[in-house]
């Protein structure tokens, strides 16, 4: 019977402290919450955000984490689905207690997202389409955005670039967008803007999202006499419409928003009038931070190929050097504190640094660059070097 | 010239796609919802064959459009065939279902990218010229052959083979035709397994015309006013149905706006149902059915 009690005494003292112990091994990790479209309508330039992230946060906890602290991505599949979005952001907020949340979706899922960014006080950052609360000059406390595209700046580039390289030849524009908000209201600015350069626009075509045939809208373009072609929207419909243009004997050039797609697909059409622009530098720069995702995506075995997670990886690194200010333990007000005065290195991944200021959370610089495919050097070239435009 | 082209591969791939929502119905009196799906899962499967396992189109189409039919046998085996005796509501529900399950195993297994089944072939989609300078692509022809063919091979089959003779006197009577003892579940699976081949080879010609991405299923739902219009218990009314709608549609684009082409076979659709309700050459019978 004592034998029976000592050795029950000695194994409570052995085995005990084990369960009481705080895992020491261990340190906290910073909790950061996602709704991503992995999936759902819409969802192919959202999707590899996630690999990206996973990529990206797996390398930096295997050396050692953000300030000894490793990173806990929760990242959920919002299915492009407002409702499905906003539960998730509810549940990342309440449960979880993310201190940054992030949203990789479409512009529906914006208001119900920030409804609850806006409740619980957490600052969201936007990896997919920006919203216009985060430019200047009254940026929303809690709204932050990295992604590569913005309206109304992009085109500021592109009707400018159609101008220039349209010198000494008569110049005809055709504008096409597809019938949501965001690629309607760009395209809609791309008009002024041409029209206040006293570029002629003969055409603007607005297709529905559901489109078997893209060949009566080229028609349509083709029959108005253009010399270019400018379109803004998904890469789907973008490219099927230059693709219909050439099906129809178009001649002309054109220029699409260079989305994750775009250098994949210059490489495909071998078109040397089909000209792309935005604001990452393609993996045809070569630059040490292109090395890297190729090797980790190649390493990790990422869904998506390595040429599409360009704009993930910037907002991984724009996650990163948030955090790195953040000191321990990490609150939604220190994560803001930290936004609201950011600069991020981005590698070469873009034409210069994301400064973020208190009344900017877009970046106070953008940089966009245009490529083309050229048929004598059998490979993609820069049409237009990095270009400033400030954003105010 | 140009838009009589556009209109004429416009309704060819409608009628593609929209054969496979009238088959259905006629055999089994439900209104399959998840066409786009199985349209869809045609243009995957080719790709999926054209990337493994053949590098030309022909053996390529050919593999794609068995696996595209055997999809419509399994989907009748495993879910349509329990739908049997219950209210056709529900076998509507269960097709809804069906759509939902599809569209979560393209992004599975092939992710949301965009793919294009004519580069793993090897093969581009040419261009050409017809009269007056109209253009056609060769994925057009394509389009605009097949479903000639198709529905051709149709017609005659219904009207001069066994099968196509019992399918009608299923769809027609099935308490009759199964007292003269045909299998009635074995003609349900043929419509089923017919109707994803049409949809499933109008996705394959789709995908090497255009692009192959999850969004396409869109597509199905569009073709549903083609039906509708045609008259859903006729197969011959869904060649004037897609021509009704895909003119609405290139006259909204071409003469009014653009965007007003989204809701051109919707227009025609409520016109057709103030109208004449059950449909070009539908029957009123059908439509109480429904």
């Amino acid at each position: 019977m004592l034998r029976k009690g000592l050795f029950a005494m000695v194994l409570s003292v052995v085995i005990m402290p084990m369960f009481f112990t705080p895992a020491f091994a261990a340190p906290e990790p910073y909790l950061v919450g996602a709704s991503i479209s992995v999936t759902g309508p819409g969802s192919e330039p959202l999707a590899p955000i996630k690999d990206a992230l996973d990529i990206y946060f797996k390398e930096v906890n295997a050396k050692g984490g953000i300030n000894g602290h490793p990173v806990k991505l929760l990242i959920e599949d919002s299915m492009n689905e407002p409702s499905r979005a906003a539960t998730q952001a509810r549940q990342l907020v309440t449960q979880n207690k993310v201190s940054l949340l992030i949203l990789g979706g479409l512009s529906s899922l914006y208001a119900p997202v920030v409804q609850i960014a806006e409740q619980y006080n957490v600052p969201l950052l936007f990896l997919g389409v920006c919203p216009p609360e985060v430019y200047p000059p009254k940026a929303d406390a809690n709204q932050f955005c990295s992604t590569a595209f913005g309206i109304k700046f992009d085109s500021s580039f592109a009707v400018p670039f159609i101008h220039e390289q349209s010198k000494g030849s008569s110049l005809k524009l055709a504008l096409e967008a597809m019938n949501v908000p965001l690629s309607r209201n760009e395209i809609d600015w791309a008009e002024q803007l041409a029209k206040g350069m006293g570029i002629e626009v003969v055409d603007k075509e607005v297709t529905p999202p559901p489109t078997a045939d893209f060949t009566p809208f080229a028609t349509k373009m083709k029959s108005s006499g253009a010399t270019w072609a400018y379109s803004y929207g998904p890469w789907g419909m973008e490219v099927r419409t230059f693709e219909a243009l050439r099906k129809l004997g178009w001649k002309g050039k054109y220029l699409a928003y260079g989305h994750i797609q775009a250098e994949d697909e210059l490489k495909r059409l071998k078109d040397d009038d089909f000209y792309v622009y935005g604001t990452n530098a393609f993996f045809a720069d070569n630059t040490q931070a292109h090395q890297r995702i190729k090797a980790m995506s190649e390493k990790e075995k990422t869904v998506y190929p390595y040429t599409q997670l360009t704009d993930g990886w910037i907002g991984a690194t724009v996650i990163e050097e948030i955090l790195k200010k953040v000191s321990w333990p990490a609150t939604p007000d220190k994560v803001r504190e930290s936004m609201n005065q950011l600069k991020v290195d981005t590698q070469g991944l873009k034409g210069g640094p994301i400064v973020w200021t208190k009344t900017n959370h877009y970046r106070t610089t953008g940089y966009y660059r245009a490529y083309k495919w050229d048929s004598k050097k059998n490979g993609i070239v820069i049409a237009k070097d990095w270009t400033a435009i400030e954003v105010k | 010239m140009q838009i009589i082209v556009n209109t004429v591969v416009l309704a060819s791939l409608y009628s593609l796609i929209g054969c496979g929502f009238v088959l259905i119905y006629r055999a089994s009196r439900v209104v399959n919802l998840a066409q786009g799906e199985l349209m869809a899962m045609g243009g995957y499967f080719l790709f999926t064959v054209a990337m493994g396992l053949f590098k030309d189109p022909v053996p390529s189409f050919f593999v794609a459009s068995i696996f595209s039919m055997a999809l419509g046998f399994m989907i009748y085996l495993f879910l349509m065939r329990f739908m049997a005796g219950e209210s056709v509501f529900a076998a509507i529900l269960a097709t809804i279902a069906l759509g939902i399950l599809l569209r979560g195993l393209i992004t599975l297994i092939w992710t949301s990218q965009l793919w294009h089944p004519l580069e793993k072939m090897g093969i581009t989609n040419g261009s050409h010229t017809l009269i007056k300078d109209a253009v056609i692509s060769t994925f057009g022809i394509v389009t605009v052959l097949s479903a000639f063919l198709i529905y051709v091979a149709l017609f005659l089959c219904l009207k001069f083979t066994r099968w196509g003779l019992r399918m009608q006197a299923v769809g027609e009577n099935p308490l009759l035709a199964s007292r003269r003892g045909i299998k009635l579940h074995n003609y349900y699976a043929l419509s089923w397994g017919v109707a994803a081949f049409t949809g499933g080879f109008a996705g394959m010609i789709q995908s090497c015309d255009s692009i192959l991405e999850p969004g396409m299923v869109a597509i199905g739902l569009k073709t549903f006013p083609v039906v509708l219009v045609g008259g859903l218990d006729s197969l011959i009314g869904v060649i004037p149905g897609a021509f009704i709608v895909a003119i609405a549609e290139v006259i909204a684009i071409n003469y009014i706006s653009p965007q007003a082409s989204e809701a051109a076979p919707f227009i025609v659709l409520l016109a057709m149902l103030l109208i004449r309700p059950w449909g070009l050459f539908g029957t009123k019978e059908e439509l109480e059915r429904v």
